[in-house]
């Protein structure tokens, strides 16, 4: 044992010196907020020192669009777009990951051990605490939709949500929405009629709601509004009772990708139990590894919301998200639905003209 | 000599063993593309269910086909391999309605697919995709125009489907043979138990146990154990030949040598030297016979046992004859006998043996007249030519012998029921045996002219055997 310790202490001192000069960067585009991935990626380079991460955080769009730059492709691509990500691992933009972290990783969070989903982000309702002083507060779709309809006047211009059109993330939520109840068509006409603020991303939502500007928001991510809530109090988080979406980022090693070894590293740590136990301690993203222990995990928010944790499905339903012609139709529905109550004469279906992701940083 | 290595068993199992790999080889290619097309059968019915599905939600709108591509369709088409999907609706010219991934669907295909659903496999960036093609005519308000929805899915399923039905097939195969082997070392045990019986009763019986098997054996080995009974019978037969012919010899050499006893015991009681040299006479002449008896029961032995000998060559019968007739002629013994030769065929008639043999054969024939005729009996040798034999025979108008008697006059030591001569009754058991040793046959019968006739048919050289 004695000789083996010093066996290695000397193999690493040998090492060392070249380890330091070696030049192996690794360059990750990611949407992804540097600050709430800070953690994760100074635990990843503690661990690899001899790995330069370049971490690039982009907008979805910009990210999307860089999956497809042949001239200088990035090592890894990390996304919460998961339409997106599913389409270019899809057009064949993914190298396979064959690791035992890659082999372990559930069956329901990954797709052709290509793309892995290793957050779990539950997507929540938040309100201000004057709401609860006026009404009930909600805690199902129902719940909102009932407020809405009967408290239309006080919620007027107090409402906001993601816009589908700004928004590949809102987009995606809606849509998956809609899958499951038709009477959310229901939900998205009182929305409109109650003059609901359309947002690009849960910060300007959260942001809003601390101003007072907002009583009301649906459709935030968890992870972000659960650290808000922690710093302002006048904001609560309500997990939908019925049934709430669950959000994953999704990674995948880039089939060009130019530093294939630091890349399968980069991954391997992300699915390992170090970077989970990271992502559960000290991030709000949540780890999907059930062994890992921590205040933000899969298994905890289960034990305390219950079965009602409804992932988006990370397999081939998520292409036809992204496919041009439904997304026309829902979007055309969409702004039909919105403007339903409030403008009873039906607006011309107008030509969604805005890009298919939103262009602002997305987080 | 029959050379046969190893084991029945190991025969038996090296033939089955190159039967079944050839089969087997046949069997699994076989398998292998019944595995690919059953693969391939599997899903392509998906292909088909993801067509359409994709079909049902078509609809048109202001003259123009829109369609909302259903989640399911998509992963029917992925399946639970997780397959890349690849879909595409395009409209009567060509154009994409709605689709994924450009794979580029040629004209061609279109002309193709306006006809009839299609099949078809494509490369795209380096990997197999299958696709199909169907055409779907869909009655909108304003415009009828047929729509065609592509759809196809990358192969690994298809692979991983098609090594998993191979490989059961192999499996069963393996096990069908290694039980198919097991049994026939059984079924081998069971069949071959009655030659295992026969070679354990063969190996206990003792050295001169002659008796037949008298074993009840399989048709196959029916015919073998007849033959180790029939070999059985002559070993027997010969045996008992063999302790006759010493039993025999012994009686017959006791005799001489008891009369050479007495003649020297009474000479030694008597002083006269008359008596001395009286006894001396008949102990030389009597020492002479026991002599010749020997010597003819060695030659006789000889015959018998030298099987291997095979110095024959092609031999003139009519100048052997000849010169056999005329040596005994010359000889003190037949003074008394008129011997002579019948007319021979003015060509030399060849046959194939051994000289020496032949001419003992003629010499013992005789002798032996000689002895069993009175004298001046006529003794008359000759050969007659026919189709496949030359016949050698030797006459006499001597008494002859009974019809009784004639066919056990071969046997040693039988002296046609005569017990007058000085013959030792070898004579013609040595004819016997030489005859036998040149495949001819001899036969004894009564002559015209009242005595012995012994006629030897040798099969004649063919013309075409004469070099």
């Amino acid at each position: 044992m004695s000789i083996r310790r010093v066996a290695l202490v000397w193999l690493l001192g040998a090492l060392a010196p070249s380890l330091a000069w070696a030049d192996n960067p690794l360059i990750v585009e990611a949407a992804l907020d540097r600050e709430v991935a800070a953690p994760l990626l100074d635990a990843f380079e503690a661990a690899h020192p001899h790995i330069q991460l370049t971490f690039r955080d982009r907008s979805t769009l910009e990210v999307d669009a860089r999956v497809a730059d042949a001239d200088d492709p990035p090592d890894v691509v990390i996304s919460s777009a998961m339409p997106w990500q599913m389409s270019r691992v899809n057009e064949g933009y993914a190298q396979r990951l064959d690791s035992p972290a890659a082999q372990a990783w559930p069956e329901w969070a990954k797709w052709r051990d290509e793309v892995f989903g290793f957050t779990f982000e539950p997507i929540v309702m938040a309100y201000r605490l004057d709401l609860s002083r006026h009404m009930m507060p909600p805690k199902t779709h129902a719940d909102m939709h009932t407020l809405l309809t009967q408290h239309r006047e006080t919620l007027r211009d107090k409402v906001t949500t993601y816009s589908p059109v700004r928004s590949g993330i809102g987009y995606t939520l809606f849509q998956q929405d809609a899958r499951y109840t038709t009477r959310f068509w229901d939900l998205v006409a009182a929305m409109g009629a109650a003059d609901t603020n359309l947002e690009a991303n849960t910060r300007s939502m959260l942001e809003g709601l601390s101003e007072g500007r907002y009583w009301l928001g649906y459709n935030l991510l968890g992870s972000y509004a659960m650290v808000w809530a922690q710093s302002h109090p006048e904001v609560i988080v309500q997990v939908p009772q019925d049934y709430s979406l669950v959000m994953m980022r999704m990674a995948f090693i880039h089939r060009d990708a130019p530093h294939p070894a630091a890349a399968r590293a980069f991954l391997d740590f992300l699915l390992g139990r170090e970077g989970q136990r990271v992502i559960a301690g000290e991030t709000p993203l949540f780890s999907v590894r059930s062994d890992v222990v921590g205040p933000y995990t899969a298994q905890r928010l289960r034990d305390q919301v219950g079965e009602r944790l409804y992932p988006i499905p990370l397999n081939a339903s998520l292409l036809a998200f992204v496919d041009p012609s439904r997304r026309t139709a829902f979007m055309d529905r969409w702004q039909r639905e919105f403007r339903r109550l409030s403008h009873p004469a039906p607006a011309p279906s107008a030509a969604v003209t805005e890009p298919r992701i939103d262009k602002t940083p997305q987080r | 000599m029959i050379e046969v290595e190893g084991t029945l068993k190991s025969r038996l199992a090296v033939w089955l063993v190159v039967t079944v790999s050839a089969l087997g080889v046949l069997l699994l290619v076989e398998a292998y593309f019944s595995a690919q097309r059953a693969a391939e059968r599997a899903y392509d019915s998906q292909l088909e269910a993801a067509a359409l599905t994709i079909a049902e939600a078509i609809q048109w709108e202001k003259g123009q086909p829109v369609v909302e591509i259903p989640s399911a369709a998509l992963q029917i088409l992925a399946t639970r391999h997780q397959e890349r999907v690849f879909y595409a609706v395009l409209d009567a010219d060509g154009h994409t309605v709605s689709g994924n991934l450009d794979l580029g669907i040629s004209p061609d295909w279109r002309r193709r697919v306006s006809s009839q659903p299609t099949w078809l496999n494509d490369s795209y960036h380096g990997t197999q995709w299958r696709l199909y093609g169907r055409e779907l005519d869909s009655a909108g308000w304003e415009t009828q125009d047929p729509v065609q929805i592509w759809v196809g899915h990358t192969m690994s399923g298809r692979d991983a489907l098609t090594e998993a039905l191979f490989e059961h097939a192999v499996t069963r195969f393996v096990v069908m043979v290694l039980l198919a082997g097991i049994l026939m070392l059984l079924a081998m045990r069971v069949a071959l138990a009655p030659m295992r019986r026969l070679r354990h009763q063969l190996r206990q019986r003792d050295a001169d146990d002659m008796r037949p098997l008298e074993a009840r054996v399989p048709e196959e080995m029916r015919e073998m154990a007849e033959t180790l009974d029939s070999l059985f019978t002559r070993q027997r037969e010969g045996r008992e030949a063999l302790l006759r012919f010493t039993a025999d010899a012994s009686h017959q050499l006791k005799t001489p040598l008891a009369g050479l006893q007495t003649t020297s015991e009474l000479a030694l009681k008597s002083d006269s030297p008359d008596a001395w040299r009286q006894a001396l006479t008949e102990v030389h002449g009597s020492a002479g016979r026991t002599s010749r008896l020997a010597s003819q029961l060695l030659s006789l032995a000889r015959l018998r046992h030298a099987v291997e000998a095979s110095a024959t060559s092609r031999i003139d019968a009519m100048s052997l004859l000849h010169e056999t007739t005329f040596d005994w002629a010359q000889r003190d013994v037949s003074q008394a006998h008129d011997i002579g030769l019948a007319p021979l065929p003015a060509a030399p008639q060849y046959i194939q043996g051994e000289a020496w043999a032949l001419r003992e054969l003629l010499g013992n024939l005789i002798d032996n007249a000689l002895r069993y005729t009175p004298p001046g009996s006529v003794i008359t040798l000759g050969a007659v030519c026919h189709a496949q034999t030359l016949e050698l025979y030797i006459e006499d108008d001597g008494p002859g012998v009974s019809p009784e008697t004639l066919e056990h006059l071969h046997r040693p030591f039988e002296r046609g029921g005569r017990q007058d001569t000085e013959g030792s009754g070898l004579g013609l058991a040595i004819v016997d045996s030489i005859v036998r040793r040149h495949e001819a046959r001899m036969q004894v019968e009564s002559a015209e002219k009242g005595g012995l006739r012994v006629r030897l048919l040798f099969p004649c050289l063919t013309r075409h055997e004469e070099r």
